[in-house]
């Protein structure tokens, strides 16, 4: 039981990075990007390929694909979502989703389709806690994301430019008449949407085969967590990405592995009928 | 005088090579396309109503297409019955999934809705790869018998493309129908304003629920006549992925229109056989060209030639140069 | 304008003289709507009386809107009942009471922008005009005789505030003020036995004003009771039958025009401290 929990939790922590960056962008600029769990995908590859083919150290690797994704978030904004930033919300999904094709069908190009495998820092051994064996990279991803909350809760709120950043989130315009660079906050804000999609890859590349087709359910898994937990909410992202980790493993562990993809749907379909914002949902009332 | 006889001329060619289209092509492998894009369009038709008139994304149009398709297969293979039986039921299954999922959708909106359907769909598949004892599991539905009419089989790729046409036009002239009614008008109302519309005595809850059953009808119709004419259905057709093909169908051919959809579906099914030299790069082009599209024409191809589109606008000034 | 061409069809028309109040159409009993902490409305108790003119005025933020909002559906009342023509009508839902005969426009111009104005005016007619599925599809004589009625009668209102012409014209593309007339012919076309009017002549110039002035009076004139919501003092001295003022939530004077303007309490609340308003 307790590895079923500590899995789930690992599971719901990397579903809580990936929503996390989704929210992150929906907070500032109103759209959700698609394309997210294929930066994951990015992030894991880059990593992998550091380490297999260029034989670099794995911490080196992981930081620098964090890195390579910083740079990559950049390029994304300037030419996916700059040319529609005007545009009607359905309009600029749809192209994050032509986006998530094209990465995913040039990461077939450049790495095959074969799966590749590379181990963590802790190779394939597990340890023993108590009673139970866990995968020591279960509790590196808790370990890691943990202290990365508690980063961007302190970014976010004490220094100057996490403030700036939410203050762009919450008014553009009136962001822009206080001097904030509006489209340099937008920039960083893709920039740190990326990194976190980075970070969750190669933390979650030797717990799976790293693949072409690995960004896309997960992605979308995270997006139900984002909402599950109330969109546009960061706590929100968080708890529901935790939620969803910990109830999928236990439904396919006590229901029906079969199934398992489709739990967190509808649990997501469920929770949706009852609280339509969520759990932490934004509280929007039209003006009659 | 000249104008109307050209535009005349033009319609009755259109017509003509609509005809006889299967005779020009070379074989039946590019007759298969185009009556799988004939079929496509059906079911593009469909995600129009929900998303084009009324207004709201569903991304759950694959799952309504595979009700369908998976419905007329199993009453026909396993339970007997004819085409001609299995083809309403089919609709009819699809619209009961279109009215699950238009119940609790009724209080979402934009990105929650977006998500309610994709999972709804994504249910829908995984169902139809799990529950191997109704569906045949992940190997599909095999030996799936073409459709009679009478003591004639519509088993040959010419024979389906005029029976499809059939169909496509039947589709078409219902969309216009609605499009041009108290119905149409109270989905379009629904669209652009909600609380107008129902301070105008539009009942909402029926309204969007009707919507999504009807988009989910069409879309059970074209997946029976989709396994009738490929005679093998599986799981994976009916994915996310499908969804979204279906839904830049409409997008980029034009949502809310009457043809709109056909011509996206028809575009978007035929252009991967002729970019086929692309080979593995294809997708990821496409992937581009969405983009592109959208950034460029975001409101589809029916909207450009339109009066306020930009090659609609281009035609009025050529006519105006050429009558001076 | 409106008025010479409704004349010149229909012939002059009989002002329905104040021959004393007719019953209430409309009546809210201590109705209260309380938002988390804040009381926006405050133990209402409003009478309109069927066949008058009746305005709500109020400073901003009295809470004039969310009454409507109230009465017509949008809003479930916290407390209190709301009767319309004999029936108990809060938490009904606003398309249920739109279908018991009651219309109405919005502060912030509410039409169906890519439609033309002649198909705005016609989705009023949603619940009077019937048409079944079968029918549609199958564009049977009864769906082309309904649909020909409805077309017909769209084109009589559009006549009636002057926008015939406009009739293809998709609303988006016209002025404000064509925008605000529109929303009432839209509201007529439900055949209503009362209107809400959400700050009719906000946003209207003098010319603008005067036409609707108008035209509110000949839509009186058919025997639809009218209650509205607008700051410009002219143009309610210039209509209302009875006045309620409404300051925080709560009434703080209720009756005739004169009365109103002699008010203390309306005029410290809302008029400011130069009493020089004169009924026109």
């Amino acid at each position: 039981m307790l590895q079923l929990l500590i899995n789930g939790l690992a599971m719901g922590a990397i579903y809580a990075l990936v929503a996390l960056g989704i929210v992150v962008i929906a907070n500032a600029v109103n759209v959700v990007n698609f394309a997210q769990g294929e930066n994951l995908m990015l992030g894991a590859f880059v990593a992998a390929t550091l380490t297999l083919t260029f034989k670099l150290p794995i911490l080196a690797a992981y930081v620098i694909s964090v890195i390579v994704l910083a740079f990559y978030g950049y390029v994304f904004q300037r030419l996916a979502y700059y040319p529609l930033r005007q545009k009607p919300f359905i309009t600029i999904i749809i192209s994050t989703i032509g986006v998530s094709m094209f990465l995913k069908n040039i990461a077939r190009i450049i790495w095959g389709a074969q799966p590749l495998y590379f181990s963590g820092l802790f190779g394939e051994k597990s340890i023993m806690i108590g009673r139970f064996a866990v995968n020591p990279q279960h509790l590196l991803i808790l370990g890691i994301t943990g202290v990365l909350f508690l980063f961007q809760h302190y970014f976010f709120n004490r220094t100057y430019l996490g403030r700036k950043m939410q203050a762009t989130a919450q008014d553009q315009e009136a962001a822009a008449l206080m001097g904030i660079k509006v489209s340099r906050m937008i920039a960083f804000t893709f920039i740190y949407s990326s990194m976190l999609a980075a970070l969750a890859g190669v933390l979650l590349a030797p717990v799976f085969y790293v693949s072409a087709d690995m960004g896309g359910m997960l992605g979308l898994k995270a997006f139900a967590a984002s909402i599950i937990g109330g969109f546009g909410s960061v706590p929100g992202a968080i708890l529901g990405g935790l939620f969803l980790g910990i109830v999928e493993i236990l439904c396919a562990a006590y229901v029906s592995s079969l199934y398992k993809d489709a739990f967190a749907f509808i649990v997501l379909i469920l929770v949706l009928a009852l609280l339509p914002r969520g759990l932490f949902g934004e509280k929007i009332s039209t003006k009659v | 005088m000249k104008n109307r006889l050209l535009q005349k001329l033009a319609w009755a060619l259109l017509l003509g090579v609509l005809l006889v289209l299967p005779h020009l092509l070379p074989n039946n492998y590019y007759r298969g396309v185009v009556n799988l894009s004939l079929i496509y369009a059906i079911v593009a038709m469909g995600l129009n109503f929900i998303y084009g008139y009324t207004g709201y994304i569903s991304f759950a149009q694959a799952g309504f297409f595979g009700v369908g398709a998976y419905t007329s297969a199993l009453l026909v293979v396993d339970a007997h019955w004819g085409f001609w039986s299995a083809l309403p039921i089919a609709g009819l299954a699809a619209a009961a999934c279109g009215v699950a999922i238009g119940i609790p959708a009724l209080k979402l909106s934009s990105h929650y809705l977006a998500m309610a359907t994709i999972g709804f769909g994504i249910i829908i598949q995984m169902v139809m790869q799990n529950w191997e004892r109704l569906t045949h599991g992940a190997s599909g539905v095999h030996d799936i018998p073409s459709i009679t009419i009478g003591t004639y089989n519509v088993d040959s790729a010419v024979g389906q493309y005029y029976f499809l046409l059939g169909f496509l036009a039947l589709a078409m002239f219902v969309t216009w129908a609605i499009d041009n009614s108290k119905l149409g008008r109270s989905f379009k109302a629904v669209r652009e304003d909600e609380i107008a519309a129902s301070s105008a005595g539009i009942d909402l809850t029926f309204t969007k629920v009707f919507s999504f059953a009807l988009s989910a009808f069409f879309g059970g119709v074209g997946g029976s006549l989709y396994a009738h004419t490929s005679s093998y259905i599986s799981p994976d057709t009916f994915s996310f992925d499908q969804s979204i093909v279906l839904f830049t169908m409409v997008l980029v051919g034009g949502a809310g229109t009457v043809c709109g959809p056909v011509i996206g579906a028809i575009g978007l099914t035929l252009a991967p056989e002729l970019l086929r030299f692309l080979k593995e790069y294809y997708m990821a082009l496409v992937g581009v060209g969405i983009v592109l599209i959208m950034i460029y024409m975001p409101q589809g191809v029916v909207h450009l030639f339109s009066q306020d589109g930009r090659v609609g606008r281009w035609l009025q000034s050529v006519k105006q140069r050429s009558t001076r | 304008m409106a008025e010479e061409t409704y004349a010149a069809r229909h012939g002059s028309v009989q002002v329905n003289s104040d021959g004393g109040d007719g019953p209430p159409l409309l009546q809210l009993d201590n109705v209260s709507m309380i938002f988390g902490g804040l009381r926006a409305v405050d133990r209402l108790t409003l009478e309109v009386c069927t066949g008058k003119i009746h305005a709500l005025i109020g400073p901003n933020g009295a809470g004039k809107t969310t009454v409507l909002n109230i009465i017509s559906g949008f809003y479930k009342p916290t407390e209190g009942l709301v009767r319309f023509n004999g029936q108990t009508i809060q938490g009904f839902d606003s398309a249920k009471i739109a279908g018991m005969g009651m219309a109405r426009t919005f502060q912030n111009v509410r039409l169906f922008k890519e439609l033309t104005a002649l198909e705005n005016v016609q989705i009023g007619m949603h619940r009077i005009i019937k048409e079944g599925l079968a029918e549609t599809v199958f564009r049977t004589p009864a769906f082309r005789r309904a649909e020909l009625r409805s077309a017909e009668k769209a084109k009589e209102l559009l006549a009636e505030i002057g926008l015939q012409d406009k009739a293809t014209v998709k609303a988006r593309n016209l002025s404000y003020g064509q925008q605000k007339l529109i929303e009432i012919a839209r509201a007529l076309a439900q055949d209503p036995k009362q209107i809400l009017l959400d700050e009719p002549a906000a946003g209207l110039n003098e010319t603008e004003t005067t036409d609707l002035v108008h035209l509110v009076r000949i839509v009186r004139d058919r025997g639809i009771t009218i209650l509205l919501i607008e700051h410009n003092m002219n143009f309610v001295m210039s209509l209302a039958d009875r006045i309620t003022v409404l300051n925080f939530g709560r009434k703080i004077a209720d009756g005739a025009p004169g009365e109103i303007v002699s008010n203390e309490e309306v005029i410290q609340a809302y008029l400011g401290r130069r009493p020089s308003l004169r009924s026109t």
